[in-house]
């Protein structure tokens, strides 16, 4: 299994430094800046720093910028993993090698392990930079419990990667990556209290936020780095991430495989 | 210019056909522009709301959401009509970028094509437009009864010749797909899409009217909520016709140029 996924790590290395080595790079980094920006703006121009009364009562803190450009950075790290894994499988079929990959006898645990310690190495360094950003626009870090927060990134790392697979299925069913992830991508943006805490959303919607892993990793991460909380403070946030995890994992695993499957006979007779 | 027509339309059925291949797509096209249009308004909650908000030096509290609403409009139209662009790295990935080249097709009509390719989706966009802003929103101050389709054929043109310029970036590489990170999403924030660009400072004005959608939506705002005559608006639609020009002008001799990096490397399809 260790060879396969030693094998697809150097292998997606090498095609993202031969022929994508800005796309994917600049391009999530960008995304995040940008987070940054709006929040910068938004809070020091237009607003002139005035919050909302209960921001506070439901954030714990009155730090905005922070709030606003860790959901940003977090957000981007989401939709890296889970883009980054789920595209893998359609990537190999619009690029012709899918009936390669499906036929050597290699384990797709392997494979799927390559994919995800590949863009492990690649979020973290757009991650850094977008914290680093985030820093000079008033992201406040002295408070950060370190150790809990990276602890609170690495599991959800692995939440991601189990909805990646959710997603890398229905994006063979429908053979689209753009409308499926798309789509993901605006409901997380909007139920997952990445730009603004979920109790401001009607009652009704609340409950999408539930079924996202972003929104109890980022209500942990925020809490380890702007209150510098101690990991069991956040313990109900990382087991709803890991029920979460589980329920993904099992859906996607056999998701992937009936996927296969159908490719292997629709496509390839 | 029979034979053009013919190249430019043929490009849209292709594109079209490429792009809708199940009605998914149309469900997609209301779905996301709401999603963001309602994302973007709860990201303003946790500021201070109300007559007495900073943000009433700018804009009204009441007219934030046809604010927000003709931003996104205008946003949306634009994202629509440019994602065939970055969708150029497809035609190498597939192999069909030599093929096209190869043959005698006009270039421009292929780029422009390519743009107009979302036309439909542009209509559908905009009357979806329409009736959310007829049934939801206050605030709305239309010039005249030719102010909406104005405003559509200002979003249009605009956006086509943008469409264009971008598409002729992807033509130099197959990694260039970050280039619609960096020259399409900082219109969310510079273009005024979200914030009013008055109130930026000095340097982030100076980028907000690089991109064309900058005046659009200026143009737009002042015939659907100021109600402005068309006497008034002209200085901005000249400025906005110097700026397309100016686009349309980059487009012709970058195409050139692609072409003959293109022809120099002797690779069309891998990078």
């Amino acid at each position: 299994m260790f060879h396969v996924a030693k094998a697809t790590f150097i292998r997606n290395t090498r095609v993202m430094i031969r022929a994508y080595p800005w796309s994917f790079v600049i391009g999530h980094i960008f995304s995040g800046v940008y987070t940054v920006l709006f929040a910068f703006f938004a809070y020091h121009y237009v607003f002139a720093g005035q919050l909302d009364g209960n921001f506070v009562h439901l954030t714990g803190s009155s730090d905005y910028l922070s709030y606003a450009i860790l959901g940003g950075a977090f957000y981007a790290f989401a939709v890296s993993t889970l883009m980054n894994v789920s595209r893998s499988l359609i990537t190999e079929l619009r690029e012709g090698t899918l009936e390669a990959v499906l036929l050597t006898p290699s384990m797709r645990r392997g494979y799927f392990l390559g994919n995800v310690a590949q863009q492990l190495m690649r979020t973290l360094f757009e991650f850094s930079v977008i914290v680093l950003v985030g820093a000079l626009f008033g992201l406040t870090l002295s408070h950060t419990n370190v150790w809990s927060a990276v602890l609170v990134w690495i599991l959800s790392t692995g939440a991601f990667f189990c909805q990646a697979l959710v997603l890398g299925s229905l994006m063979l069913y429908f053979r689209d990556t753009y409308i499926t992830q798309n789509t993901l991508f605006a409901v997380m943006a909007f139920v997952s209290g990445v730009t603004f805490p979920i109790p401001y959303l009607p009652e009704w919607l609340q409950p999408l936020g539930l079924i996202m892993p972003l929104a109890p990793a980022l209500d942990a991460f925020r809490q380890c780095v702007i209150q510098g909380a101690p990991l069991h403070a956040v313990l109900p946030q990382l087991f709803h991430m890991a029920a979460l995890s589980l329920i993904y994992l099992v859906i996607g695993v056999w998701g992937i495989r009936r996927m296969e499957k159908r490719v292997m006979e629709s496509i390839f007779g | 210019m029979k034979q053009l027509g013919s190249l430019l339309l043929a490009e849209i059925i292709k594109e079209h056909r490429h792009s809708f291949h199940s009605k998914m797509i149309y469900f997609s096209l209301l779905v996301w522009p709401v999603i963001n249009f309602v994302t973007a308004y709860y990201s303003f909650a946790p500021f201070r709301m109300g007559a007495d908000s900073p943000l009433a030096r700018f804009i009204s509290y009441e007219q934030l959401p046809l604010f927000l609403l003709t931003g996104y409009l205008g946003y949306i139209f634009y994202w629509c009509l440019v994602q065939s662009s970055w969708q150029m790295s497809f035609e190498r990935q597939a192999g069909t970028m030599e093929m096209i080249f190869i043959s005698p097709v006009n270039r421009l009509a292929f780029l422009y094509g390519r743009s107009l390719s979302s036309l439909i989706e542009g209509v559908w966009l905009f009357f979806c437009f329409v009736l959310l802003a007829l049934f939801f929103v206050d605030g709305i101050q239309l010039s005249g009864w030719w102010a909406p389709p104005l405003a559509f054929l200002i979003l249009l043109v605009s956006a086509i010749v943008w469409g264009g310029f971008l598409c002729v970036l992807f033509l130099f590489s197959r990694d260039s797909s970050f280039l619609y990170t960096v020259l399409d999403e900082p219109m969310l924030i510079f273009s005024g899409v979200r914030l009013p660009p008055m109130a930026f400072p000095v340097w982030a004005k100076v980028i907000s009217f690089c991109f064309p959608l900058t005046y659009a939506l200026q143009l737009i705002r002042a015939l659907l909520m100021e109600g402005a005559s068309l006497q008034t608006m002209l200085p901005s639609m000249g400025l906005l016709a110097a700026v397309l020009l100016v686009l349309v002008t980059a487009t012709v001799v970058l195409l050139k140029l692609a072409e003959k990096h293109m022809k120099k490397t002797g690779n069309m399809v891998m990078y």
